[in-house]
């Protein structure tokens, strides 16, 4: 499993990405010790698919393929697609404070200071 | 004046020059003009042994990173220099390849550092380019990076002994171990706190060496990393080690801003220096257009980073204003010189005058950096909980408060770093509480890391562990750490003024807790330190530095006697304690001879497999500034803290952000 994740890390093409997480995440749901690790993937795997989603709507403006949750999370809120966000957080079960600490420094970034206030 | 206290008993140069010596006899024996092509690892181990200059003089025409690629050589020796790993060796024999199909002609030579390895031949011969390579070894040991520390330089030594279990690096270090016998005599007493007992039968089968009588080496320590996994883990708190831990040194290289090398700082009330006639500060560094430069830190061209690099980082801002008061004293000296021959005088101390100037500024801007870095509230945060943890304080506080860092946005070492301190501290995390942390951080960097997870909870490391642990998996050696705590006395209860004011214990250098590994050696060496506190023994009255050393000057080192006394606890540490007389030579059975005559000065040996710390370091130094007649050489696989460590078990992406700083 590691060793298709070590392949995911090397490859440049999202699909074959993708696929090579989703085989990792079954390799690991083979082994009863690693559902941790198997759960884990099916959310990588969740994320690059929405990721990839989102790359379509802002028809490749952004990029969002790859990025970590907090740095996904970033972007929207720096795009002003926070709704996006909200839906990311609730998706993958982002704790609040984290959210609210990601939120804060991405508001921050931008200067909005209306965003700010509204807090 | 601290250095002449630890004047090493033996010359380290020795090993340098072997190094250098090395080199050029192996760049020698291939004839004629040549291209090097370099593994960039091995950039910053060399630039210690030599200079680019003299590669020059020695046939080297064009000097290459060895990267993927086609490689573009004019001359016909081609000379490859590299650590012998898989991936190097297949861009090797592509580029091989390449040459021939071009129609090039060229003649190879592979010099593996730093010895050959039986994968690479059989790579070469897969890929059919066996013929065409003369393959050979430099075998590039011990690099002295101070007076009284050799290194080998090799920064994955760790990760490969205990992720993936890969014992080359024992292999290599044995070797290394080996010339210093050859230098210094055979070592009397070996002592071992280590599970890799392997490379045990090469020491015993040394041929004993007629120098034995006069061997000023008494005993060699070999300490596992895995016996002291807490103190990496920590952030260190001497000067040296928090440069490390802020800016990163690498191979004894810091690469900071060049403002600091050259031009003066901007006006700092709280800093004498600044009020110094501008004058005296001439441009004598040359200026360039890059934004940092690479600068050597070394105790050898700059005496006042000798007296900085053990402090403890709260007393250096003192000792800086100190020496910068002195500084301007003397040059006050000027404006009393009278006569001619006064002028003169003080003209010629100038340049003396202005090289310390130049270090001095180069120090308080360097602390400057550091103390904007200290005053962060991540910074005090896992220090707090760093501390709190080592007291088994509220853990489970400690935990939530990991996960508030990770909420807060600090970075990923620091708080793997954490993680791994709670888990080796507590003995395990409970799974559920484990589980949810080990999401947040997955979610917060990137679900690359999944593989650091499971490398540092997998087995020889169990590094981050579940309770309970799920049944499959099998019983890891842990750490008893509670208990430990007690017979080693690695907490001092001393109030933080009292530390910065009395360097008394070497617990001083991480403020309140003594590392493991030093205690250990301790152990050996100097066991009423561990037992009690040595500055104790002084008169209250006369508690301060002074007092204490007088009372030390009467303990004289004792000789080596072994892990005596302290068994019990060695037991409760994992890995087995080996404590071997080798039978070469007939001086080393007699007690009587391993005790020390009273105008003899040792020197012990403490080699570090898998790497030690700057603060490791400056505490070992603390000890043999205790007793008199004992000297310590440390010798270490490389020189680590937590966060190379991290990196390096990180892997590769991680990897190549460390080549590139």
């Amino acid at each position: 499993a590691v060793l298709s994740l070590d392949e995911a890390s090397q490859m440049t093409d999202p699909a074959a990405i993708l696929t090579s997480v989703k085989a990792a995440q079954k390799f690991f749901s083979e082994d009863k010790d690693r559902g941790f690790e198997a759960k884990m993937m099916d959310e990588n795997a969740r994320l690059l698919a929405y990721q990839q989603q989102l790359e379509k709507e802002s028809d490749g403006k952004i990029t969002f393929f790859g990025l970590s949750i907090n740095e996904t999370l970033r972007t929207l809120l720096m795009n002003g697609m926070s709704k996006k966000a909200d839906k990311v957080k609730s998706d993958f079960k982002v704790a609040d404070k984290r959210f609210w600490y990601v939120k804060l420094h991405a508001l921050t970034a931008m200067r909005d200071f209306e965003g700010l206030d509204a807090f | 004046a601290q250095t002449d206290k630890h004047e090493p008993s033996i010359n380290t140069d020795v090993l340098r020059d072997i190094g250098t010596r090395s080199l050029i006899d192996t760049l020698n024996s291939v004839n004629g003009a040549k291209t090097l092509v370099l593994d960039p690892s091995l950039a910053g181990p060399l630039g210690l042994v030599i200079e680019v200059s003299t590669l020059k003089n020695h046939g080297v025409d064009k000097m290459f990173w060895l990267e993927a690629g086609p490689l573009a050589a004019s001359t016909t020796n081609i000379v490859y220099l590299c650590r012998p790993s898989i991936k190097h060796v297949k861009i090797i024999a592509d580029q091989i390849k390449r040459h021939a199909r071009e129609s090039q002609k060229h003649l190879y030579n592979l010099f593996l550092v730093p010895r050959k390895s039986t994968v690479v031949t059989r790579i070469l011969e897969e890929e059919g380019v066996l013929g065409d390579i003369n393959i050979s070894t430099y075998n590039l040991q011990f690099i002295p990076i101070a007076d009284d520390v050799v290194s080998l330089e090799n920064e994955n030594a760790f990760k490969e002994l205990w992720v993936d279990g890969d014992e080359t690096a024992v292999y290599s270090s044995a070797l290394a171990l080996v010339t210093l016998q050859k230098l210094y005599g055979p070592f009397p007493r070996i002592r071992l706190a280590t599970l890799l007992t392997r490379s045990l039968p090469e020491q015993g089968t040394l041929e004993p060496d007629p120098s034995a009588a006069t061997a000023p080496i008494d005993s060699l320590i070999i300490l596992d990393r895995h016996v002291d996994m807490i103190t990496p883990l920590l952030t260190q708190l001497t000067y040296e080690g928090l440069v490390d831990e802020v800016i990163g040194i690498q191979n004894s290289h810091i690469e900071i801003p060049l403002s600091l090398l050259t031009v003066p700082n901007a006006p700092n009330p709280s800093n004498p220096s600044a009020a110094l006639p501008s004058t005296s500060a001439s441009n004598v560094t040359p200026v360039s257009n890059e934004k940092t430069k690479k600068h050597h830190l070394t105790p050898a061209t700059d005496p006042l980073f000798a007296e900085l690099r053990d402090l403890n980082f709260s007393s250096v801002g003192k000792r800086l204003n100190k020496v910068a008061h002195r500084l301007d004293e003397d040059y006050k000296a000027r404006l009393q010189a009278k006569t001619v021959a006064q002028l003169r005088d003080f003209v010629g101390k100038l340049g003396g005058l202005q090289t310390e100037h130049q270090a001095l500024r180069l120090h308080t801007g360097l602390s400057e950096m550091l103390v904007s870095h200290t005053r962060t509230e991540l910074f005090n945060k896992s220090l707090e909980i760093q501390q709190n943890l080592l007291a088994s304080y509220e853990t489970t506080k400690q935990i939530n408060a990991i996960e508030e860092l990770i909420a807060q946005g600090a970075d990923m070492q620091t708080i793997i770093r954490l993680l791994c301190l709670a888990s080796l501290t507590t003995g395990g995390i409970k799974t559920k509480a484990l589980e949810s942390i080990k999401r947040e951080i997955l979610q917060a960097f990137g679900y690359n890391y999944l593989p650091l997870l499971l490398s540092l909870s997998a087995h020889p490391l169990s590094a981050v562990l579940p309770v309970p642990l799920p049944p499959s998996s099998d019983p890891p050696s842990k750490l008893p750490f509670a208990a430990v705590r007690k017979s080693l006395r690695l907490l001092i209860d001393d109030s933080p003024e009292a530390i910065e004011e009395v360097e008394n214990d070497i617990s001083y250098v991480y403020s309140g807790y003594a590392p493991i590994s030093v205690r250990l050696v301790q152990c050996v060496a100097q066991k009423g330190g561990v037992i009690s506190n040595p500055a104790e023994k002084a008169p209250p009255a006369d508690g301060d530095t002074n007092g204490k050393a007088n009372a030390e000057k009467h303990l004289r080192a004792h000789p080596i006697l072994g892990w005596k006394g302290f068994e019990d606890t060695l037991a409760q540490i994992p890995g087995e304690t080996v404590d071997i007389t080798p039978k070469a030579g007939n001086v080393n059975s007699s007690p009587s001879v391993t005790s020390l005559r009273n105008d003899q000065t040792t020197t012990t040996v403490v080699f570090f497999l898998g790497g030690c710390t700057y603060t490791e370091i400056a505490a070992l130094r603390w000890v043999s500034r205790q007793n008199r007649g004992r000297k310590f050489l440390i010798a270490t696989t490389s020189i680590i803290s937590g966060k190379s460590l991290i990196d390096s078990i990180a892997g590769a992406d991680s990897r190549t952000k460390e080549t590139s700083r």
